[in-house]
């Protein structure tokens, strides 16, 4: 950098290009924002007697409700005010400032205006939205963690999709199989898992085998293997499952509700009494994140993403670190696949995955190739679905398919760089010689 | 001989990858031939005779599906029924019919490709196009036939283009990976189709279902015979022409270069001066284009009508058709006829020995995997799609 200047604000004169594209992005942001703000105070002035009625469940579903009811015109106002102080403190403090956190406040303020705007004073049960985002969230967050895995290792993994569906295939027929000969669910649903994990390691082991050995363009293999999982999925499907139906029938999974916990008021309900799957996600993405960063294993895995040819001088066997990742992350999502198939849906079912997987990817970008980020971008999606089942649900009347876009959409201004360009390990999709 | 060689020398890995997909496709449709399979335990040798023989069955199926029955055929020649001329015809016929919109979609990820982009988006160029035709002909039903077919054509081929455009654009501006955001536009082009074929202005009438007016009442793209249910139209040529236009811009004009140079090496093609976001922009709208293109002739010409399945997987054919064929244009018209014969004779598969389409997409995977495999390790890693071989590619 030039010689270090000791005042706060860049003196303009001595900025560098990047420098200066930055103060410009900051000012336009921070008008942008204050602008927004006096938007929401003219929403709210038409709106200051439309109901706002939020509902939660206190500790069961169906049980008690605690409702939450203002104006929708306050929450223009809320959204106003926090709008007009964060754009004008971006303008005031220029590029230094950290945005991107302020959006934790903005975006869920906007959007309980938005949402409580179009329901237009229907009562919104808020609890199933929030259980339906963490059920959206698990498969593509496992997905994520998959896709961090590969990545870091600097092995490029479009194949998440595929993996999805052939790991929830697997997962219902083996199942399926398992229940009709032992008649023991608990057993069958192992097995069912179980496969799913190993059909999910057999794909990632083929993936690294193409990608490492034989230098195939990674996102070629990874198409392939989309394209493969589709045309066997369906064809099995078609063939076989649609005749045996016994063969499609796995035992469905319950949800377990933790003992004390889930009588936690409002938030029992929704984060803790899941599915077992929704544990193991959050349990695998403090694992994962402990391990990628707190680790001697992790540093070595970053190493042979970022720099592989550094890494291998020092004596890390680069190779065998992209097997071994590209098998975890299959298994992951191999995992992934079976909670659709099991907890999800009861069955498999004909390109059940719908994009998930690459939803997945747009989370790993998301969330900056970090567990907890990818988690938290996987939420993010996972709400915009719940809110778009809620107003469909209500009946409001907004066009389905503009609110099926969303996730898709989201992705796009996501990768494309409008929340901030994230940079992914360097090394990522380079095939590597060991010399 | 060596004119011989350049041509079959570039064909024999491919032809390899196809008979290696068709040998462990045949192995999947026995392993899951589940009636045939509960009598092994009984009469082994006799259930490996019959599976044997079920799946020689499917592919005799696939044959005459795809190119056509050889009684029938024998029954036209020298027949003046024009009733007994279509049946024997029709087979080749729809395998052409099936072969227009994935020449024109191999085109246009191979024209991607050759330009170092990665274009998953076809699907959504594909289906953008088609609805661009079809609101320009319901919009503009009044003009004149020849000049409705025109404008309608070049507007489905300008949406098309713009589908394109965007992940170009953000690609070049950003650096957003084409892939994520060209999978994700196939998904809101999707979804855009189900929003207009519900609105009033392109709904059927009295239907609830998403399909369009009919078109084809209105305007629709010439047939090339008259004989009854032959559905060939001059779409079909049209793409053969389109395919040697491509195959001359790519090799023979500048702006072909500079595409192609960019695929070679961005970093090397800047250096000499080219603007490498610019190639990126204009290898993406040239091959939204002309997937939208396809498009366009596929619902003016073959459909008739727009629906919401009108593309039915052309994106990820469109791309192991082109991945097949080594990114050459000619060989892309070549390999589009085989997945056309494909799509065809496997419905007549699936008709007579209920194996489903299905199978067949998963042997195109396989094709792609084995084709990829060997290939690939020859040229440079990274975006090149293939190496010149001796002589002028084509």
């Amino acid at each position: 950098m030039t010689a270090a200047a000791p005042t706060m604000l860049p003196v303009v004169n001595e900025m560098g290009e990047a420098d200066r594209r930055a103060l410009r992005s900051a000012r336009i942001r921070g008008a942008v924002i204050a602008a927004l703000g006096l938007l929401c105070f003219g929403a709210a002035s038409g709106t200051m007697d439309v109901n706002a009625t939020f509902s939660f469940w206190l500790v069961t579903q169906g049980g008690e409700a605690f409702t939450v009811a203002t104006s929708v015109g306050v929450l223009w106002i809320l959204a106003g005010v926090a709008s007009g102080v964060i754009g004008l403190t971006q303008l005031w403090k220029g590029p230094a400032f950290p945005w991107r956190r302020s959006l934790v406040i903005l975006v869920p303020l906007y959007i309980a205006a938005i949402v409580a705007a179009l329901l237009n004073g229907k009562v919104a049960n808020m609890t199933n939205v929030f259980a339906g985002t963490l059920e959206y969230a698990v498969p593509v967050s496992l997905g994520a963690f998959a896709g961090i895995l590969s990545e870091r290792s600097g092995m490029l993994n479009i194949a998440i999709e595929g993996k999805f569906l052939i790991g929830a295939c697997a997962a219902a027929i083996s199942a399926s199989i398992a229940l009709t000969i032992t008649g023991n669910a608990g057993l069958a649903l192992a097995v069912g898992v179980c496969t799913a994990m190993l059909a999910g390691v057999m794909v990632g082991f083929l993936l690294a085998w193409l990608g490492i050995k034989h230098k195939v363009d990674q996102i070629i293999a990874g198409v392939v293997v989309n394209i493969g999982a589709i045309g066997i999925t369906n064809f099995l499907f078609l063939r076989v499952l649609g005749k045996n139906t016994w063969l499609n029938t796995p035992p469905t999974i319950d949800r377990i509700k933790l003992p004390i916990l889930s009588e936690i008021p409002v938030i029992g309900p929704v984060l803790f009494s899941g599915t077992p799957y929704l544990y193991f996600t959050l349990a695998f993405m403090l694992f994962l994140t402990y391990m990628l960063f707190r680790t001697r294993w992790g540093l070595r895995l970053r190493a042979s993403g970022e720099k592989p040819s550094a890494a291998g001088t020092v004596g890390i066997d680069v190779i065998r670190i992209r097997y071994r990742s590209m098998i975890m992350a299959g298994a992951i999502a191999g995992l992934a696949g079976s909670y659709l198939s099991l907890a999800s849906a009861g069955s498999f079912q004909m390109g059940m995955s719908a994009g998930k997987g690459f939803i997945a990817l747009a989370a790993v970008i998301f969330g900056a190739w970090n567990p907890i980020g990818a988690f938290g971008a996987a939420l993010v999606f996972g709400f915009s679905d719940a809110i778009q089942s809620l107003l469909s649900i209500l009946g409001v009347d907004v066009p389905p398919q503009l609110l099926n876009s969303v996730p898709y959409i989201v992705t796009i201004i996501v990768v494309a760089g409008v929340v901030g360009r994230v940079r992914g390990p360097a090394a990522a999709g380079q095939p590597y010689d060991q010399g | 001989m060596k004119r011989l060689r350049r041509i079959i020398r570039p064909a024999i890995v491919p032809a390899l990858a196809v008979l290696s997909a068709f040998l462990v496709g045949s192995v999947f449709m026995f392993i899951t031939d589940i009636e045939n399979l509960k009598s092994f335990p009984q009469d082994p040798t006799g259930t490996i005779v019959a599976g044997v023989f079920n799946i020689g069955e499917a592919y005799y199926a696939l044959i005459i599906g795809a190119f056509g029955d050889p009684s029938k055929i024998f029954a036209a020649i020298g027949s003046n029924d024009p009733k007994v001329i279509a049946a024997a015809i029709r087979p080749i016929t729809e395998t052409l019919v099936a072969a227009t919109p994935l020449i024109f979609t191999g085109l246009a990820v191979a024209i991607a490709f050759r330009s170092g982009v990665f274009n998953i988006g076809v699907e959504g160029q594909f289906i953008m196009g088609a609805m661009g035709a079809t609101v320009a002909v319901l919009a503009l039903r009044d003009l004149p036939s020849p000049v409705l077919l025109v404008a309608a054509i070049g507007l489905g081929t300008l949406t098309g283009a713009a589908w394109g455009f965007i992940p170009g654009f953000l690609k070049a501006r950003t650096g957003a990976h084409e892939v994520i955001t060209t999978i994700m536009l196939n998904y809101v082009a999707a979804q855009l189709v189900l929003f207009g074929l519900r609105s009033d202005f392109l709904r059927q009438p009295g239907n609830d279902a998403p399909i369009s007016k009919v078109l084809s009442t209105i305007v629709r793209v010439p047939l090339i015979f008259d004989l009854p249910a032959i559905r060939l139209h001059y779409g079909f040529i049209i793409a053969l022409i389109v395919a040697v236009l491509v195959s001359w811009f790519i090799f023979k004009t500048t702006k072909g270069f500079e595409l192609r140079a960019a695929g070679f090496n961005l970093h090397a093609a800047r250096y000499a001066g080219m603007s490498a976001g610019g190639s990126i922009i204009l290898a993406m709208a040239i091959s939204g284009g002309l997937a939208g293109l396809g498009g366009s002739f596929e619902v003016l010409g073959t459909a008739g009508q727009m629906t919401n399945d009108l593309s039915a997987g052309f994106g990820f054919n469109a791309i192991a058709l082109a991945l097949l064929a080594g990114n050459r244009p000619m060989g892309i018209v070549i390999a589009a006829l085989l997945f056309g014969a494909l799509r065809t004779g496997g419905g007549l598969m699936q008709v007579k020995t209920g194996i489903p389409l299905d199978l067949l997409v998963f042997i195109q995977a396989l094709v792609i995997m084995f084709v990829a495999a060997p290939v690939l390790v020859r040229s440079i890693y990274r975006m090149n799609p293939r190496p010149l071989d001796e002589g002028s590619p084509v």
